[in-house]
């Protein structure tokens, strides 16, 4: 029995590297639903499989029209089990002698496979672009906007069917034609079902039309760049640039504006607003294109998202073109995470453009703060990755690593997250306002060797000594003002002295400020020693104010004694303390006085 | 994944305006006096430790000021 066992599992696996059609999987009931009404074909089928082989089934396969599969945009299956939806894995595959035929191949989950003579529900969703024309192709401004849609009156498979119904949505009343197949029924919503049909053969196909009324916007972005610009400052700014074509049926003769602003249904088919959603926390959103801000668009702000009314220059009619920038911030906080130096960024790859977009090519870059290294990217749908580059802007040195990454023939179902994990040193965000900061000291720099050049032609002797002198004047000034604060501390001292009578303290300081006048005076001695070689005029009044400030300085000497010696000591009375005290006072202000009458007439 | 933590900047955007104005006087004040210093002295009265000492602080401030300006204007460097 173990044998047996293992021999069918070594079946299994061997049969599983080549792909064919099981004949023995059948299914039971198919119901397809082809959405036609948007410029979207969107199919729905709702398919009952059952297996007659006697071993389980780990996968099938769907199959597309010859056709149709140059149209396929998008494509996912999910089951649904007690009212839980069930994602299943869908891949692209190939089989020999099929090779016009398009084939993805299901798998079912590994827990859930397809048991022997089991029935399975399983729901098919895909997406088709450019599957519609305008026929006729080129309209009037007054006309309306008729659509020719060919499909397959019977469900598409490579396996056999039992009952099978195909019903093709087109959601207006005004069908002008469809093809005639038995059994097929018109309904009054304008509805079209091929069916239900018997049993039939696998890649049943007969051919059918349908024409009809589609005046949906028939929008195609035939370009997109979006750029994702990260901060470490707090903001990703995206920036999606948009070429945009009506790729409807043309407009043949001129266009009215009079008709087109009179007339409720001119120009029906032709695409005045759209409506465009970005992140609830989007902030300073811009819309513009070569010539400036178009002015003409809204923003709400809803619960859950940003919505933007854009409405081009001029309505868009058939082959006609667009090309605008839309701009807004998020905050980082929102998609970007962090654990010390490692990165991790979430977001959208692709956004809402307009309600069943068609993008073409899609370039996204994303740009990285500068000196972000070890960069790696996981997406949901292949995507080809172009070599990475860098991108220069401002307080750039060494370039912000961009991510490249291309996407083709995209429609709304495409919309998800990317995964970025990237390694940032923390100490590069001092790199900004150090360049900065550098810059302005450069230009200090510049200025302080500037000013010490001498350009002037022949030397001016005389205006020469005389900034000497005032050079050495200022700097006597400057010293005769610290002295004079020297002087003002010994005074406080002074006075501390008189109130607490604490000799001990007031020696401590005494001391100090001995040292500083001291420093001070040798300082004023060498300056007018300079001072004397340059002008004696200059030199006879620095010799009065010396004098006047020894005289000051005897007088805090005689002050010092006065305290020290009589007041500590109780040898002097009251009365006549106060008396000598008030007397040194009035001395110490008019010598203090007359220092600075000198030092004025110095200058 | 679960190590990883929701990424707050090292300021917080509210302030950029207030950090600029702040900064960018400070900055100022200290890039007025170096050049008043400059133009006011002669070479025989400048002192190279306080004119470098004065650019520096200057340079600074107005440096953090003018980061801060461009974010708040939504230059996001």
């Amino acid at each position: 029995m173990i044998l047996l066992h293992l021999f069918l599992v070594a079946i299994t696996i061997s049969t599983s590297f080549t792909i064919e059609v099981n004949p023995k999987i059948f299914i039971n009931n198919a119901e397809c639903l082809v959405d036609l009404s948007t410029q979207l074909v969107k199919g729905e089928c709702r398919l009952s499989l059952e297996n007659n082989d006697d071993k389980p089934v780990n996968s099938v396969l769907y199959a597309f029209e010859p056709s149709i599969k140059s149209h396929i945009s998008y494509i996912s299956a999910h089951q649904v089990f007690e009212s839980n939806r069930l994602s299943l894995n869908v891949k692209p595959v190939t089989l020999s002698g099929h090779e016009d035929k398009q084939f993805y191949q299901i798998d079912f989950n590994v827990s859930r496979p397809l048991r022997s003579k089991g029935r399975a529900p399983l729901v098919v969703e895909y997406v088709l672009i450019n599957a519609l024309y305008p026929h006729p192709e080129e309209i009037t401004q007054k006309d309306r906007q008729l659509m020719m849609f060919y499909g397959n009156a019977y469900l598409y498979s490579p396996y056999k069917s039992l009952k099978s119904s195909v019903k093709f949505q087109t959601g207006t009343r005004r069908v002008e034609d469809y093809t005639n197949i038995n059994p097929v029924s018109f309904l009054s919503s304008g509805d079209v079902v091929y069916g239900p049909f018997g049993s039939l053969e696998p890649f049943a196909y007969s051919q059918i039309s349908l024409h009809y009324d589609n005046n949906t916007p028939f929008l195609k972005a035939t370009k997109l760049t979006r750029s994702i610009e990260l901060s470490h400052w707090g903001n990703v700014a995206v920036t999606d640039v948009i070429d945009l074509v009506h790729h409807g049926a043309k407009l043949k003769g001129s266009f009215s504006r009079y008709d087109y602003q009179r007339e409720t249904n001119s120009g029906i088919s032709s695409v005045k607003s759209f409506k465009m959603y970005l992140p609830a926390s989007a902030t300073s959103v811009y819309y513009r294109d070569v010539i400036g801000n178009i002015s003409t668009s809204n923003q709400r702000t809803l619960l859950d998202s940003v919505e933007l009314d854009i409405r081009p220059r001029f309505p868009l009619f058939g082959g006609w073109k667009t090309h605008y920038t839309i701009g807004y911030n998020v905050p980082a906080y929102e998609y970007l995470y962090n654990n010390g130096e490692d990165y991790f960024l979430k977001m959208r790859l692709i956004d809402h453009l307009y309600d069943n977009m068609i993008i073409e090519d899609v370039t996204v870059r994303i740009i990285l703060p500068e000196g972000s290294v070890d960069l790696d990217l996981k997406t949901t749908h292949p995507i080809v990755r172009l070599p990475d580059g860098l991108h220069y802007t401002y307080l750039d040195t060494i370039g912000r690593p961009i991510i490249k990454l291309q996407m083709s023939n995209v429609v709304e179902s495409h919309i998800s997250d990317f995964e970025l994990k990237y390694k940032f040193p923390k100490a590069f965000m001092f790199h900004e306002p150090l360049i900065v900061i550098v810059a302005i000291y450069i230009l200090f720099l510049t200025v302080i060797i500037w000013v010490r050049l001498d350009f002037s032609i022949a030397k001016d002797g005389q205006s020469e000594t005389r900034q000497r002198i005032s050079g050495i004047t200022s700097a006597i000034i400057h010293h005769f003002e610290r002295r004079a604060s020297i002087y003002s501390s010994w005074d406080e001292a002074l006075n501390k002295l008189k109130h607490s009578k604490d000799i001990g303290t007031y020696n401590t300081a005494s001391k100090q400020i001995q040292t500083d006048y001291k420093n001070e005076s040798t300082s004023i001695n060498e300056l007018a020693n300079k001072l004397k070689t340059e002008s004696t005029e200059l030199s006879d009044k620095l010799n009065e104010v010396q004098k006047a400030e020894k005289n000051l300085k005897e007088l805090f000497g005689q002050t010092q004694s006065l305290y020290t010696d009589k007041l500590i000591t109780g040898k002097v009375g009251r009365n006549q303390f106060v008396e000598l005290d008030s007397g040194l006072k009035r001395k110490k202000d008019e010598c203090q006085e007359k220092i600075n009458q000198l030092l004025k007439s110095l200058n | 994944m679960t190590l990883y933590k929701r990424y707050v900047s090292p300021v917080s955007p509210a302030v950029y305006p207030h950090l600029t104005l702040l900064l960018l006087s400070i900055g100022v004040f200290f890039t007025a006096w170096f050049f008043v210093y400059e133009v006011t002295g002669t070479k025989y009265t400048r002192n190279l430790k306080k004119e470098l000492t004065i650019s520096f602080v200057a340079a600074l401030f107005t440096g953090f000021g003018l980061l801060f300006l461009l974010l708040w204007v939504g230059i996001y460097v």
